[in-house]
């Protein structure tokens, strides 16, 4: 058996695992108290650093004429650009997210069994995005949906996270059905699975229209289009801070991913589904906005201004799948780079505040935007970390979200269409909107007079710090300088472009 | 040597920015000594850039990709004098902090975005590419909304922090959308080429650039009908008011009009829309501005009633006359503001009818704000005036009649509601409390160079007119020596008619029992304007609007499984239905 | 003959999809949501059969099919382990119940 490279990037979180949960387990019996979960932990941040240093390797050798592929049996894979962005970003986040839910899960049950999920959720990610054919899409696809299942409903003594988790897995499970749907009806019609092969046979008949439709519908429900988006406030809400930063920031996009590539092997058979992907652009970047206007609870906020934008990614994919526009694409694979990023950073600065001022009392009451009064006081980081996401998520210079946001209205205006010119001032004014609810959490936060739960709170453990300031360093550091993402950008645009070069 | 200057007038109060912000807040003085440093520094750097503002004259400093162009920097006449403004003011202003905000909590992050609002400010009219333009605009807001709601606990601030900022944003949509139709009809993101090339486009495009510009600068310089966000935004502590809403932040809408006016001359309806806006904005701020009774608004709307002059003279094609007043009004404008600023210290308020007498008390106050008064009524021999005569006379000769007229009622109006500022604050009985002492050191240290400024930078006007005239080809600038402006303000019978009228306006405030059955005619006006003529209503309606558009659409989230899954079902009938439709058609 | 058998696997099929896709609409009962969730799966677990027939892969179809029900039996356990925990957390398996995240 002969391993390319970058496979172990996949193989080094899938295998380890099970092997994280057996140490896990075995230092709980040895050693009970907090030595066997940081065992658990620090093997899990060990595997997903193994697997960075061979997607770094990866990376620097990547080359977008010759793309790396490797098949075994029935598993088929190709580390395309589209591939290295978001295998490259599951990994840094989930680095994060394991060093960070360190003292954030203290005292829990079952952490070796959330660090294990986090190991099979990175691994499953990177699969996704390197899967060369339909059905190896679907399986990594839902053994990420998996791994998230337990993730969600992780304190499973609380009613409203089993009831979180129960809606996650009914209408995910749903829309993974229908993606079944559509790959044996494109099987039927074509005979073939392998995606770039597809491309190639497929034409347009009623079998075809109808996998297309399911595809959209059935991936829509993980990449949380709206109306298919109704179980995401529950669940990143809900769940570990950790895993909410990596629901928003990589599974969600996971699922677009998975669509367009579905949808890109299916672009000879139908030019509406760029359109379609811009309809739903403009639905979910207004209901996101409007409804994350009224929330109260800092986690559900966050969640609903992930529907906004994923609003905002499907107007730049939308318009690339319409008019072939690159910037369209690299527009919206920075921006989902950048978002991964700033929501990953505002999931985990709250995640901070949610710790030292409810879980380290042992409560566990969800984060209200009142509590935030005058955290800026006691902890100058996290407020300050949470500041620079959430101002980055509404659009402002000279953070990252400014810069992808521009890129992907410059592909909307090259497009010489009025009823894009009127998609991109509509999506102008939704950033624009998304100020009035991101603004005032600022303004609360840096108050003299603090809330009597910051008052109360307890000191933020250091190993918490480290995530919060790599992550607001990166959105800042993008955010002047948008061309160090490039080599990760151009790459992905470039792929999909090559899909969609017979179409649109 | 150029490159090197231009790079640290943007770069050396941002260094300063992170350096206040870094040192904290326990080392107070240090803090404030390092943001007088970086200030004074920044604006030494940009007096220094004077003599190479012979224009014709771009450089980059990288190539950010084809979606963000070519970053580069163009110092010439127009950009390097508002450059100055901004950094000497922006030090003026850090100086009378010192006083203004002593004892205060958090001065590091007010000290630190003073700071970075400066070097942004310069990096707004330095840059030479349609995307930085805008970057920098959005960073200008950004600042703007920190400092107008820098006291975080006084709701009223936030709002006017957030309302600012919103409003400002909405035009800076404006301004997004003709950046974006220029750079995808002519590929480049450069002004120069913009400039050169504007007519290639086709025409409609080019009139959407035009308007969008004009709505974003009209937002930012707080014109009709963008007006609501400045009298909000005097939450603002009052050395920030005097920096960034008098003379720096809303000249930036002046200077869009300015530096593309070229370009949009020529797009039907564009001048007179110009003309129009700033006229009406003019009219309609100054009556605010007489039925007032804070302090700060009257200022506020002065300035907008200023702007709408400049923003007249532009559209009447002075661009000379426009920027000439642009530089005046920064000099008074500031030190009124700063001036306002010393007696609401002193006295705690900013109520107009809670002051009264306070020339006694605070006698150099009261001599630096008659100074500025007189420089903003138009009374000779004060900047104000010179300027002003410049702008009238501009809007005579390229400006339709009833604009001029308009022009005219409106210079009095300013000068009955300086008068009747000027007297309720420091003369008359006394209806508040008696303020200890005057205006402290640090405060007088920033006052004294404005009153001197609001005496002399007329006499700049000469060579003001060559930096202009030699940098800006595009522009058709005409060389007018200083002796030459003199000689022909003081010749124009414009100039007269002008200084009649601003002669009823404070004979009006003088003799105002006399009059007071006039002033009751007025009455119902007077109402209206208190009441911003409905726009404060509109802007309510709006924020409504969208709140119960919001909470509306809450109930869609039912909780119920069976519900969401409803919601999957319907979505693929639909997505199917237009797909088959989609084939069919 | 193969007409007939088309038809009525095309029926099953369709059949399937809508009695699953109906349960999940109408049923309260967590455990019969799992199970209408199972039917769902099934009527697309024929479909890739079907496939496969069609387009003469019968062995590349069945083998599909075997990935998807391995798969969907793992996603059941770990439903039917959200209910254990529902019941005995919630005191009821309805699902209407669980209804107190909304908004």
């Amino acid at each position: 058996m002969n391993f390319v490279n970058f496979t172990w990037m996949i193989l080094l979180p899938l295998a380890g695992a099970p092997l994280i949960y057996l140490l896990g387990r075995i230092g709980i019996l040895r050693w009970p108290g907090t030595l066997g979960p940081g065992l658990a932990r620090w093997v899990c941040a060990a595997i997903l650093l193994a697997a960075g240093v061979v997607f770094v390797q990866s990376a620097l050798t990547f080359n977008q004429t010759s793309i790396q592929t490797f098949t075994l049996g029935a598993v088929n894979l190709r580390l395309d650009g589209l591939a290295l962005l978001i295998s490259g970003l599951a990994l840094v986040l989930g680095f994060l997210v394991a060093i960070f839910s360190g003292p954030y899960l203290a005292g829990e049950d079952d952490q070796e069994k959330y660090y294990a999920l986090l190991a099979l959720l990175v691994g499953s990610i990177s699969g996704l995005a390197c899967a060369a054919d339909l059905f190896n899409l679907w399986v990594w696809f839902e053994a990420m949906a998996l791994s998230t299942y337990v993730l969600v409903a992780f304190y499973e003594a609380r009613p409203e996270s089993l009831e979180a988790g129960v809606k996650y897995l009914v209408q995910s499970a749903v829309g993974s059905a229908l993606v079944v749907f559509a790959i044996a009806a494109v099987f039927a019609a074509t005979g073939v699975l392998d995606l770039e092969r597809i491309h190639t046979v497929a034409r347009s008949s009623p079998l075809l229209l109808g996998a297309g439709a399911l595809f959209m519908v059935g991936f829509g429900v993980k990449a949380a289009l709206v109306p298919l988006h109704t179980w995401l406030p529950d669940a990143h809400s809900q769940a570990p801070s950790g895993i909410s930063a990596l629901l928003s920031g990589v599974v969600i996009e996971a699922g677009l991913i998975a669509m367009l590539r579905a949808l890109g092997a299916l672009m000879g058979v139908s030019l509406i589904w760029g359109p379609l992907l811009l309809v739903f652009g403009a639905a979910n970047m207004l209901f996101g906005n409007l409804m994350a206007l009224r929330q109260n609870q800092v986690k559900r906020l966050l969640a609903y201004s992930s529907l906004a934008h994923v609003g905002y990614m499907l107007l730049g994919l939308g318009v690339s799948m319409t008019f072939g526009l690159a910037n369209g694409a690299e527009g919206a694979f920075f921006h989902l780079l950048n978002h991964g990023l700033m929501k990953a950073l505002a999931f985990l600065s709250a995640g901070a505040l949610l710790y030292a001022l409810y879980i380290a009392h042992d409560e566990h009451r969800p984060l209200t935007v009142e509590d935030l009064a005058g955290a800026a006081r006691r902890y100058p980081l996290p407020t300050f970390a949470l500041s620079v996401a959430v101002l980055g998520l509404g659009g402002l210079p000279p953070l990252a979200g400014f810069m992808s946001k521009w890129q992907i209205f410059v592909a909307g205006f090259q497009t010489h269409d009025i009823r894009i010119y009127a998609l991109v001032i509509f999506a102008a004014l939704n950033s624009l909107l998304s100020l009035g609810y991101y603004a005032p959490i600022v303004n609360r936060m840096y108050r003299h007079k603090a809330s009597p739960r910051v008052l109360e709170g307890d000191p933020l453990p250091a190993i918490m710090a480290i995530p919060l300031v790599l992550l607001a360093l990166a959105v800042i550091v993008l955010g002047i300088l948008p061309n160090l993402a490039t080599w990760l950008t151009a790459p992905a645009a470039g792929s999909l472009l090559a899909v969609l070069g017979g179409g649109g | 040597m150029a490159v090197v200057l231009t790079l640290m007038t943007i770069a050396l109060p941002w260094v300063g920015a992170l350096a206040v912000w870094l040192i904290g807040d326990a080392r107070s003085r240090l803090q404030s000594a390092l943001a007088v440093a970086f200030s004074a520094a920044a604006g030494l750097v940009s007096l220094a850039l004077i003599p190479y503002a012979t224009g014709g004259y771009e450089f980059s400093v990288f190539d950010a990709g084809e979606a963000f162009g070519r970053f580069t920097f163009a110092p010439d006449g127009l950009g390097v004098y508002l450059a100055v403004i901004a950094t000497i003011i922006g030090c003026l202003a850090v100086v009378f902090s010192l006083d203004y905000m002593k004892g205060e909590h958090q001065l590091g992050r007010y000290y630190a975005f003073v700071l970075f609002f400066v070097g942004a400010m310069a990096g707004l009219v330095l840059a030479s590419n349609l995307f930085l333009v805008f970057l920098f605009w959005e960073i200008t807001a950004l600042c703007s909304y920190a400092l107008i709601s820098f006291h975080n606990d006084d709701p009223k601030a936030v709002a006017g922090g957030i309302k600012a900022l919103i409003i400002t944003g909405l035009g800076g949509i404006g301004l997004l959308v003709g950046a974006l139709l220029a750079y995808s009809y002519l590929g480049t993101f450069n002004i120069s080429l913009f400039l050169q090339n504007a007519g290639q486009m086709p025409a409609g495009a080019l009139a959407t650039v035009a308007f969008g510009f004009l709505a974003a600068a009209a937002a930012k310089s707080a014109q009709f009908p963008f007006q609501t966000w400045l009298p909000d935004a005097m939450e603002a502590p009052t050395p920030v008011s005097a920096l960034i809403h008098a003379a720096t932040m809303v000249n930036a809408g002046v200077y869009l009009l300015a530096r593309f006016y070229p370009a949009f001359a020529a797009v039907p309806a564009w001048r007179i829309t110009v003309i129009s806006i700033g006229v009406i904005t003019a009219l309609m701020a100054a009556s605010m501005a007489v039925v007032s009774n804070d302090l700060k608004r009257v200022l506020a709307y002065s300035t907008v009633s200023q702007l709408g002059y400049m923003v007249y003279a532009i559209g009447a094609g002075g661009i000379f006359a426009s920027q000439f007043h642009l530089l005046n009004h920064s000099a008074f404008k500031a030190l009124l503001f700063l001036g306002a600023g010393a007696v609401i210290h002193a006295t705690g308020t900013r109520d107009l009818r809670l002051m009264g007498g306070l020339g006694r008390a605070m006698p150099v106050t009261r001599a630096v704000f008659i100074i500025g008064s007189l420089a903003l009524v138009g009374i000779p021999v004060l900047n104000g005036f010179w300027s002003k005569e410049l702008v009238l006379e501009a809007g005579f000769l390229g400006g339709p009649l009833w604009a001029y007229l308009l022009a005219i009622l409106t210079a009095g109006l300013t000068a009955l509601y300086t008068y009747r500022c000027l007297y309720l604050v420091f003369y008359g009985p006394s209806h508040g409390k008696i303020p200890p002492h005057d205006a402290g050191y640090a405060m007088r240290a920033a006052l004294y160079p404005l009153a001197i400024a609001a005496l002399v930078t007329w006499l700049l006007a000469g060579p003001f007119s060559r930096m202009l005239a030699a940098s800006l080809p595009f522009h058709e600038v005409d060389l007018l020596p200083t002796w030459e402006m003199a000689v022909e303000v003081l010749s124009a019978p414009q100039t007269f008619l002008a200084l009649a009228v601003i002669a009823l306006g404070l004979a009006a405030w003088r003799w105002r029992e006399r009059l007071s059955p006039v002033a009751n005619a007025f009455h119902g006006l007077a109402q209206a304007a208190s009441n911003s003529y409905g726009f404060e209503w509109l802007n309510r309606q709006v924020v409504t609007l969208t709140q119960e558009a919001g909470e509306a659409l809450r109930s869609t989230q039912t909780g119920q499984l069976n519900w969401n899954v409803v919601a999957i079902a319907g979505a693929l009938v639909l997505v199917l239905a237009i797909v088959i439709l989609g084939s069919v058609l | 003959m193969s007409w007939n058998i088309g038809v009525i696997v095309l029926a099953g099929i369709l059949g399937l999809l809508g009695v699953g896709l109906y349960g999940l609409l109408v049923l309260r009962n967590l455990i019969k949501v799992v199970i209408a969730m199972q039917i769902l799966v099934k009527g697309a677990i024929l479909a890739l059969v079907a496939a496969g027939a069609a387009q003469d892969q019968i062995s590349l179809g069945q083998s599909l099919a075997l990935t998807v029900i391995v798969a969907d039996t793992i996603v059941s356990v770990v439903g039917l382990a959200l209910a254990v925990q529902v019941r005995s957390h919630c005191g009821t398996l309805d699902v209407r119940a669980l209804s107190r995240l909304k908004k």
